[in-house]
């Protein structure tokens, strides 16, 4: 008797909850469609009409975008230097944290506390020290140069997430493993990197994202304009063009489409990597 | 016999875990030379640099303690600069934690299509500052941006605004934009938090007939400390040091009026024609030192208390 007049009481208290949660969403969300109805649009429709609906729609954009306005080369920068850092600071620091986690050594905490040293380590504290030593030995104004800094910087979060990971891994098995034979590298190749997997796509995904984000390491470390990574390329791209509002969205898109395309198939993945070092 | 067999097990076990020094180098080296090379020794130089004057030329003259008595009292942008900076941490901070936590709630209370919005909220997180910044500078300009174009609608046309363009609302702004960008980030950490609270707990206040204000404050927020204290540290380390956002939106204008310790770093090594990296070397050091002595005192203090109350 009394639960209908219960749950209507219920409604209603909801109601604010159910309006801040739609408007939350129209303001994360809402910016986002924007641009990329600007994307499809020039900038003499936008001018007209900032909020329209693209039509007709102008494909053609991305297009020039790539080939005129050196887009192409931006992103295959990124892809380069993203891509080549992601695998190298993903063995490198696969194998470390295998070493970490598996080998009791005298040195073993010394090793741990010097790497895990890096998670607090200001990026605005190495860029001026870096530029002077890249400068010291050629590797200033190349994407090698941002390649070994990518990797440096991003060890520690590595080694630190992997570690973790990895040191739960039941003793057993690698007993078993020794037993059988196994040499200390087969062990980490067919054991620890198998099992691993799961802790080694978290910390691929995260520092994916983070990489092809990356900006301050990259804003002063190249200057060629063929050599700049996508963020440089729109930031360089857009205080050439001011103006030209409709060209600099379909760059942004250029630059959200590989992340929201991988966020659709692996939204969940790419959460928890993210989140994977602030969470326990 | 019996015993040294045993003794030959133990010695397996132990082998187990042991490895060569060759070994343990072929693992280690490959990470640890990288890290020397890019990350150690150029921290160890910029401590280096910031007593000394490094101008071009490999020109190095000692300078002592020089750099950092000229910033600390006749330096009024660094001055700004920390102001900015400090507001800025402070209310960003706040907001990230208490908006974040509010966020997690409103998912947490069940509300429609939850799984939907957890996906949706958390995209800004995974844009570039780059991205992010264009996008907020167009929704902040004068004449065509979302900011005064729904003040417009809302019939509140009187409080238009040259948001990034006069000092008194810019700082403001670019606070926005950021917390736009961090705020999913922080309703998934406290949302997979809240979810590990043991629901009996919840229950039993439910029984109560607590409210849930009442809830929030004596319930939640205590078990969820650790997280909080994680969150805040995070925070205020990733405040402290922002660069990206105000150097796409502002460049640390108007009037010095954005201007943060890390854009001023960066303007005097390579903007300003001063030729010398161990001054900005000088206000990195500073600050790095302050940043580690806050998180030391905060985690100190927040952990004290945890150990007293339970």
């Amino acid at each position: 008797m009394a639960t209908p007049l219960r749950q209507a009481f219920d409604q209603v208290r909801r109601a604010p909850l159910v309006l801040f949660v739609l408007l939350y969403t129209v303001v994360t969300g809402g910016p986002l469609l924007w641009v990329a109805t600007m994307s499809l649009r020039t900038t003499a429709e936008i001018f007209k009409d900032p909020y329209g609906v693209p039509s007709p729609i102008h494909w053609a954009k991305f297009a020039d975008a790539w080939t005129k306005s050196n887009y192409g080369t931006y992103f295959w920068n990124s892809a380069i230097v993203v891509v080549s850092a992601v695998a190298l600071v993903t063995v490198v620091g696969a194998m470390a944290a295998h070493c970490l986690a598996r080998y009791s050594f005298r040195g073993n905490r010394l090793v741990r506390l010097l790497i895990l040293a890096g998670l607090v380590l200001p990026p605005q504290l190495l860029i001026l020290a870096l530029f002077q030593i890249l400068l010291d030995i050629n590797l200033y104004n190349t994407l090698s140069g941002l390649v070994l800094v990518y990797v440096a910087t991003h060890v520690a979060m590595t080694v630190y997430i992997l570690e973790g990971f990895f040191a739960q891994i039941p003793q057993d098995l690698f007993d078993a493993a020794r037993m059988d034979g196994y040499s200390d590298f087969e062990i980490f190749w067919r054991v620890t990197m198998p099992i691993g997997a799961p802790a080694i796509f978290t910390t691929v995904t995260l520092n994916f994202i983070i990489l092809w984000n990356e900006f301050l390491f990259a804003v002063v470390l190249l200057t060629d304009d063929d050599k700049r990574t996508l963020p440089l390329g729109i930031m360089h791209f857009t205080g050439s063009h001011q103006l030209d509002v409709g060209m600099v969205a379909t760059g942004l898109m250029i630059a959200i489409l590989p992340i929201i395309a991988l966020y659709a198939f692996f939204s969940e993945t790419m959460i928890k990597g993210m989140t994977a070092g602030a969470i326990r | 016999m019996f015993g040294s067999a045993g003794r030959d097990a133990a010695k397996v076990e132990i082998d187990a875990r042991r490895g060569g020094l060759g070994v343990l180098l072929a693992f280690l080296a490959p990470a640890l030379i990288i890290y020397a090379g890019f990350t150690i020794y150029p921290v160890l130089r910029t401590f280096y640099n910031a007593f000394h004057a490094i101008k071009p030329q490999g020109v190095v003259e000692f300078v002592g303690f020089g750099n950092f008595t000229a910033l600390l009292l006749a330096d009024p942008v660094f001055w700004k600069a920390v102001t900015n900076t400090a507001l800025f941490t402070l209310v960003a901070t706040i907001v990230d934690v208490v908006g974040g936590l509010l966020l997690a709630l409103c998912l947490f209370a069940r509300a429609p299509l939850a799984p939907l919005l957890r996906v949706i909220w958390f995209t800004p997180v995974l844009m570039s500052y780059v991205v992010v910044g264009i996008l907020w500078v167009w929704i902040f300009d004068y004449d065509w941006g979302l900011a005064n174009a729904s003040l417009r609608w809302l019939g509140l046309g009187a409080l238009e605004q040259s948001w990034l363009g006069q000092p008194s609302t810019a700082l403001w702004s670019v606070l926005f934009a950021h917390e736009w960008k961090w705020l999913g980030f922080n309703m998934i950490v406290f949302l997979a938090a809240l979810h590990a609270l043991p629901a009996e707990v919840l229950g039993a206040a439910e029984l109560d007939n607590c409210g849930w204000l009442a809830k929030l404050i004596y319930i939640i927020a205590p078990m969820l400390r650790t997280t909080i204290v994680n969150l805040m540290v995070l925070s205020f380390i990733g405040k402290m040091m922002v660069f990206d956002l105000i150097w796409v939106m502002t460049g640390g204008g108007p009037l010095w009026s954005t201007e943060t310790v890390s854009t001023y770093v960066y303007k005097r090594a390579f903007e300003w024609n001063t030729f010398d990296l161990g001054y900005p070397s000088a206000i990195a050091v500073l600050w790095f030192v302050i940043i580690l002595a806050f998180v030391a005192i905060v985690t100190r203090a927040l952990r004290q208390r945890d150990r007293l109350e339970f």
